[in-house]
C-alpha cells in the first residue's frame, strides 16, 4: 500500500480523550476497538486510571508511539494533542472531534492551524468533525458509529458521517463487505483525492465508492482519478446537482457547489463512473467488485416470462449495451434444446414450463456464443421452477463460461432464498431488469474506460509574456473584464484574427481601411455596450470614402444611447466572407472546483436556444479537442451538410487547443468567449473577444 | 465690498478685529469639503491661530435624538474642540420640510440672513479665523436667498472653491462658479483627481485657469483612504451586525445583488471589483459564490438571516466579512449606495490625512492669506 498505510493497518492505536463515560463518544470508539482490533489499543486521559479496563495514560508524552492516534479531545486541546502526537512520531491521526471551520469563524482559525500543524510534523489527519475510519482487514473499526462494517473489497469514502452509519446497517443486510471505509469530515488535510490515490495502490480494493458533496481540488481530482481507474473502479454519488440540492450542500459544507457541467466533464474525463443514487452507487459497486468483465457489448436474455423479457430488452436499448445477434449455430442449438413453442431468437423465451434444466441449457448455449458479452437470467415464479435449483445453475454456468451474468429472479418470499444464495456467489440479484442492465452496462462503461487512451495536450509555440502584459491590462480598469481592444491576445497564442485595428479618430480609421482590400467592418468598442448591434454600433460592407462618416456616426450613436459608456475606440477590420462560413463559439468558464471548463458550440441560436455545447476540462489534447466538435449536434453542419463546403475543421480543433494551452497557462483569466470564431473552408477567424480576469493572480 | 450686500453685511458683523473668514464651497456634494475645511482649520490652529467652524446651512443630515441635524458641525466640535451650540453652528437646517415651508413663503429671507449673522457674531467671537462650510453644492439655498455667495456676502468671506476633475469639460462649471462668486471668489483646489487625469489637469487646465486669472491652489490626487467607505464603516452607517470580521478594512466601490443562480452569480461576481454582495441570509449558493469571487470584498446578508457555520468558517479563511441587517434587500441596497455616494470617511484620521494631502499638494499659506 501507499504512503497511508498506517492508516489503515496499524498495530497500535491510542484513542486520545478515551472515557467510560455513558454516551461519550470517546467510550463508543474504545468499544468499537475493543471489540475486533488485532492490534493493541491505548488509553490516554488525564482524568482516569484505567478506562473499561485499559489502563489510561495521563498524556500523549507517557504513552508509547502509537502508529494512529484518533483524537477526541473537546475543541480547545485538539490542537495541542496534536502538536504532542507530532512531536512524539505518530503519522496518522483521525480527528473525531467538530467545531472547526463547519462552525464559523474561530473554528475556521483553529482548522487553519490544525493544517498548519500537518504541514509542520509531515502529519496525515483525517477529518476533523469525522465519524472516523474503518478497515476489516486488521478488525479496526475506529468510529463512533454503532456498526461495524463485513469484509469485503470495496473502499468507501464518505463526506457525510451519518451516511456512512446508515449505509453500514443497511449494508450488512444485503452482505455487502468493505475494506476500508473513511468519514472525511472537513477534509482540512487528507481529501478524497489521497484516498482514491491510496486504494488505487492497494491491490486488494476491487472498487473505490465514495458520497461527495464537493471536491477539494478537481485538477488534482481528475489527475489521480485518471490513472487509478486504469486498474481500480471509481463510482461516486455527488449531491448537489439540482440548484436546491447544491444550496443545501453549499449550507452544509460552506463549499461552492461548481457547476453540473463541470462535474460531469470532469468526472467523465477521470474516468469516474457517476451514480445518480444511493441504490445506483451500490449496484455498480456490487457489479464491479463481484463480476468479471465483459469482452463485448452484446447481451442474451433469457427468460420463462414473456413481459418481463420485453421490458429487459428496453432497458438494454437504453443503455450503451445491445441485445447480441446469436450466430446461426446458437439459433440451431436453442431450437433443438427448447420447446417448439419457445423463441429461440435474443431475448430467449423458454416460456411459462420452462424448468431448471432448460434455463440452464438456454443460458449454457447462449454463454457460448462468441457475440454474447453477458446474460441476464430473468425468471417468474411457476410451478415447476425451483428458484433456488435454479441459483444453483446460474452459478455453476457462470463459472464456467468467465461471463458476468445478472439474475432478475422476480418474486418477494419465493425469491429470498435463491438471492442468498447468488449473493454469496458474487451474483445480483434484482426483482427489476433496468437494475440488472444498469449493472452490467456499467461494467461495459468501465471497460471502455480501461481500455481508453488520452493523449497529452500539445504545447504551441507562444508569446506568454506579450499574452500578460495584455492580461495586465485589466488592472487599470473599473471592474475585472477585457474585450475586444485584447484581441492581441489571442493572436499571441496563435488563434488568427481579421486583419484591422482600433483607432480612435476618424482619419487614421480612414488610413487603415485603406490598408484593407476591399470594403470594411467598423464596430464601436466599449466595454459599458455589450450588444452593439442594437444601438447601431457595428457598420458592414463600409467603403473607403464612408469611413471618416461612419466613424462619426458610431461615436455619436453610442454617446447618445448611453452617455456614460466608456469608449475606448472603433475597430476597422476586414470583411469576413458570412456566405461560405460558420459562426461557432469557443469559450472558458473556470470551475471553482475542477478549474478551466472549456466549451464548443455553433454560435448564435445554437448557444442560445438549443444550447447545443460541448465542454471539457481543460487541459486537453487533440483527441478530446475532436471529440468535442464531433459532440455537438450541429456537427454535420461543420462537415459540410446540404452542399455547403465543410468548414475546416483541423483549424476549430487547433484553436480549442490553443485556448485550452492558454487558460492553463493563465489561471488568472476566470472567463473567455471568443464569440463569433468564424469557421470557413480555409481556416479560422476570431471576430469578437470577451474575458474576466482576476489581476491578483497574474 | 462692491455691492450693497456688502455694506449689510459689514454693519452686522463689525467688529474692530473681524475675523479672516474663508468659506469652502464645492462644485457637487461628496468632493471631501468637510474634510478640507477641517484640515485648513486644524492646520491654521497647528500655526497658532484660534479657529472657529460654522456651517450656514446643514444639509448631510442625521436624526439625532429625534432632531434633524447635520452630521458635519458635530465632527468639526470634536475635533476643534468648539465649546458652542449646535444650532450656532448650524442655524438653518435645510431640511425637506424647511423647504416646503420656505416655498410656501413661511420662511423669510432677511430674517434667516439676520439669524446666520447674529450666529456668526457669537461664534467669532475671541477667534483669529473662521471656517465656514459650504452646503453639498455651492448654489442650494436659492430659494431662501441663501447660496454660498450670499452667505460668503452676508459673513464677509472669501471663497475656496473645491472642485472634482476628470474630463476637460469639467473646467466650465468651474468657471461659472467663479462667475457667481465675483470678487469674494479666491481660488480653487482640485481634490480626488484619479491618477489617469492628474497629469492633464497639471499641464493643461491648471495653466489654463491661471491665465485667465484664476488662483488654483493644489492639486490633490485620489486617495483611497479619503474617498472609500470601508467594510467597518459600512456597517457602522447601515447598523449591520458583524457576523464574520475578518476583512472589515476593505474598501467598498459598488454593490452587486445575489438573486440568481449559483452559476450565474459567480460569472457575475467575478467581473466586478471592490463590491459587496447584499442577498438573502438563506441563499447559501450566492454566499459560497461571494466567497470564490476574488473581486467581492463584503457579503451582506438581508433579513436578519445568519449562514450555516460552515459558510461562516470559509469566509473567514478567505478573509471576506459578512454583514447582518434587518431590512430587506431592496431597502438595503438603496442605504448601502447611499453610504458609499455620500461616501467620505468622518473621522479624525481622514482630517488628518487630508491635512498631510493638503501640506503635500497645496499651498496652504496661500489659502490662509499668510505672507
Amino acid at each position: 500500500m501507499g504512503r497511508l498505510s498506517p492508516l489503515f493497518a496499524p498495530e497500535t492505536i491510542a484513542v486520545v480523550g478515551a472515557t467510560d463515560r455513558d454516551g461519550a463518544v470517546g467510550r463508543a470508539i474504545l468499544e468499537n476497538l475493543q471489540a475486533e482490533f488485532d492490534g493493541d489499543v491505548l488509553a490516554i486521559n488525564p482524568n482516569r486510571e484505567s478506562v473499561l479496563g485499559l489502563e489510561c495514560y495521563p498524556d500523549v508524552q507517557q504513552a508509547p508511539v502509537a502508529d494512529l492516534a484518533v483524537v477526541v479531545v473537546p475543541p480547545p486541546i485538539v490542537l495541542e494533542s496534536i502538536r504532542a502526537l507530532g512531536e512524539q512520531g505518530t503519522k496518522d491521526i483521525v480527528v473525531i472531534t467538530a467545531g472547526f471551520a463547519e462552525t464559523g469563524a474561530d473554528g475556521a482559525d483553529r482548522e487553519q492551524q490544525l493544517r498548519d500543524l500537518a504541514e509542520e510534523y509531515d502529519l496525515n489527519i483525517v477529518g476533523p468533525n469525522s465519524l472516523g475510519v474503518m478497515s476489516t482487514p486488521v478488525g479496526m473499526n475506529a468510529t463512533f458509529g454503532p456498526e461495524s462494517a463485513q469484509e469485503g473489497s470495496i473502499a468507501f469514502m464518505s463526506q457525510s458521517g451519518a451516511f456512512i452509519t446508515a449505509v453500514l446497517d443497511w449494508a450488512n443486510e444485503q452482505d455487502i463487505g468493505f475494506r476500508d471505509v473513511v468519514s472525511l469530515g472537513n477534509k482540512a488535510v487528507l481529501d478524497e483525492t489521497d484516498f482514491v490515490r491510496e486504494w488505487g495502490g492497494d491491490p486488494e480494493t476491487d472498487v473505490v465508492i465514495g458520497y461527495l458533496e464537493s471536491i477539494q481540488d478537481g485538477e488534482a481530482f481528475v489527475q489521480t482519478a485518471r490513472e487509478v481507474t486504469d486498474e481500480t473502479p471509481i463510482v461516486l454519488v455527488k449531491s448537489g446537482r439540482t440548484d436546491a440540492g447544491a444550496q443545501a450542500a453549499s449550507s452544509h459544507t460552506g463549499a461552492i457547489a461548481g457547476s453540473e457541467r463541470a462535474y460531469e466533464a470532469g468526472l467523465e474525463q477521470a474516468g469516474v463512473i457517476r451514480a445518480s443514487s444511493v441504490q445506483e452507487l451500490f449496484d455498480y459497486a456490487r457489479a464491479l467488485s463481484g463480476l468479471p468483465e465483459p469482452e463485448s457489448d452484446g447481451v442474451a436474455v433469457v427468460t420463462n416470462a414473456g413481459g418481463p423479457g420485453v421490458l429487459t430488452t428496453d432497458a438494454v436499448g437504453d443503455s450503451q449495451l445491445r441485445m447480441a445477434d446469436f450466430t446461426d449455430e446458437t439459433i440451431d442449438r436453442l431450437a433443438e434444446a427448447m420447446p417448439d413453442e419457445a423463441n429461440v431468437y435474443n431475448p430467449i423465451d423458454a416460456i411459462g414450463d420452462a424448468d431448471v434444466d432448460r434455463f440452464g441449457d438456454a443460458l449454457e448455449i447462449a454463454l457460448e456464443d462468441p457475440n454474447v458479452g453477458a446474460a441476464v437470467v430473468v425468471s417468474a415464479p411457476t410451478a415447476v421452477l425451483e428458484y433456488d435449483k435454479l441459483a444453483e445453475t446460474v452459478i455453476e454456468k457462470r463459472d464456467v463460461y468467465e461471463k458476468p451474468v445478472i439474475t432478475c429472479m422476480m418474486g418477494g418470499e419465493r425469491a429470498r432464498a435463491a438471492e442468498e444464495v447468488l449473493r454469496e456467489f458474487g451474483i445480483p440479484n434484482y426483482f427489476d431488469p433496468s437494475r440488472a442492465v444498469s449493472s452490467l452496462d456499467t461494467l461495459a462503461r468501465y471497460r471502455d474506460i480501461r481500455e481508453r487512451t488520452v493523449d497529452e495536450p500539445t504545447t504551441f509555440d507562444v508569446d506568454r509574456e506579450r499574452a500578460r502584459e495584455i492580461l495586465a491590462r485589466a488592472e487599470s480598469r473599473d471592474d475585472n473584464r477585457l474585450g475586444v481592444e485584447s484581441m492581441d491576445l489571442l493572436e499571441a497564442y496563435g488563434i488568427p484574427t481579421p486583419t484591422g485595428e482600433i483607432v480612435d479618430d476618424p482619419d487614421r480609421a480612414h488610413e487603415v481601411a485603406k490598408a484593407i482590400d476591399g470594403n470594411v467592418v467598423m464596430k464601436i468598442v466599449s466595454p459599458d455596450i455589450t450588444h452593439k448591434s442594437d444601438i447601431g454600433g457595428v457598420k458592414v460592407g463600409v467603403e473607403d470614402d464612408e469611413v471618416k462618416d461612419a466613424y462619426e456616426d458610431l461615436v455619436s450613436r453610442a454617446r447618445n444611447y448611453q452617455p456614460d459608456a466608456t469608449i475606448l475606440g472603433v475597430q476597422v477590420q476586414e470583411m469576413i466572407d458570412l456566405e461560405s462560413t460558420t459562426e461557432t463559439i469557443v469559450g472558458m468558464n473556470r470551475d471553482p472546483q475542477f478549474g478551466p471548463l472549456l466549451l464548443f458550440g455553433l454560435g448564435g441560436i445554437f448557444v442560445e436556444i438549443l444550447q447545443d455545447t460541448s465542454v471539457r476540462v481543460a487541459p486537453i489534447g487533440e483527441g478530446e479537442a475532436r471529440e468535442m466538435v464531433d459532440e455537438i449536434d450541429a456537427a454535420p453542419l461543420l462537415r459540410g451538410a446540404r452542399g455547403r463546403d465543410p468548414a475546416d475543421v483541423e483549424a476549430i480543433i487547433d484553436t480549442i487547443q490553443r485556448l485550452s494551452q492558454l487558460v492553463t497557462d493563465f489561471p488568472a483569466i476566470l472567463e473567455l468567449d471568443v464569440n463569433p470564431l468564424v469557421a470557413g473552408p480555409d481556416g479560422v477567424q476570431a471576430i469578437d473577444l470577451r474575458l474576466t480576469v482576476d489581476t491578483e493572480q497574474l | 465690498m462692491t455691492d450693497t450686500d456688502t455694506s449689510d453685511a459689514e454693519s452686522t458683523t463689525t467688529g474692530t478685529d473681524s475675523p479672516d473668514t474663508i468659506l469652502v464651497a464645492s462644485l457637487a456634494e461628496s468632493s471631501g469639503k468637510t474634510a478640507i475645511t477641517l484640515a485648513l482649520a486644524r492646520l491654521a490652529r497647528e500655526a497658532g491661530d484660534s479657529v472657529g467652524y460654522m456651517k450656514p446651512k446643514g444639509t448631510r443630515l442625521q436624526s439625532n435624538v429625534g432632531k434633524t441635524l447635520d452630521e458635519d458641525p458635530m465632527l468639526a466640535r470634536e475635533l476643534l474642540d468648539i465649546d458652542a451650540e449646535l444650532h450656532d453652528l448650524e442655524p438653518v437646517v435645510y431640511s425637506p420640510t424647511f423647504i416646503e415651508q420656505a416655498i410656501r413663503g413661511r420662511e423669510d429671507s432677511a430674517e434667516l440672513r439676520t439669524r446666520v449673522q447674529e450666529a456668526f457674531n457669537s461664534l467669532a467671537t475671541d477667534h483669529d479665523r473662521m471656517f465656514l462650510e459650504g452646503a453639498g453644492q455651492y448654489d442650494v439655498g436659492s430659494i431662501v436667498d441663501l447660496t454660498d455667495a450670499d452667505v460668503a456676502d452676508a459673513l464677509d468671506a472669501r471663497v475656496l472653491l473645491i472642485a472634482p476633475y476628470e474630463v476637460p469639460g469639467d473646467v466650465d462649471d468651474v468657471l461659472a462658479a467663479v462667475d457667481t462668486f465675483g470678487d469674494r471668489f479666491a481660488g480653487v483646489v482640485f481634490n480626488n483627481v484619479s491618477d489617469a487625469a492628474y497629469d492633464q489637469l497639471e499641464t493643461d487646465v491648471v495653466p489654463y485657469l491661471e491665465g485667465r486669472d484664476i488662483p488654483v491652489y493644489g492639486v490633490i490626487p485620489n486617495e483611497r483612504e479619503l474617498s472609500g467607505v470601508t467594510v467597518k464603516q459600512l456597517a457602522d452607517e447601515l447598523g449591520a451586525t458583524v457576523v464574520s470580521e475578518n476583512g472589515l478594512d476593505a474598501y467598498i466601490e459598488r454593490f452587486t445583488v445575489g438573486a440568481m443562480g449559483a452559476d450565474s452569480a459567480l460569472r457575475h461576481f467575478r467581473r466586478t471589483k471592490d463590491a459587496a454582495v447584499i442577498t438573502g441570509g438563506d441563499r447559501a449558493d450566492v454566499h459560497t459564490a461571494a466567497i470564490e469571487a476574488p473581486g467581492i470584498r463584503c457579503l451582506i446578508l438581508t433579513g436578519g438571516h445568519r449562514p450555516s457555520g460552515a459558510i461562516l468558517g470559509q469566509a473567514a479563511d478567505r478573509g471576506l466579512p459578512v454583514l447582518a441587517v434587518q431590512t430587506d434587500t431592496l431597502t438595503t441596497v438603496e442605504r448601502a449606495e447611499d453610504v458609499v455616494r455620500s461616501g467620505r470617511t468622518r473621522d479624525e484620521t481622514t482630517v488628518a490625512r487630508m491635512q498631510s494631502l493638503l501640506a503635500d499638494h497645496a499651498d496652504v499659506d496661500a489659502v490662509l492669506e499668510i505672507d
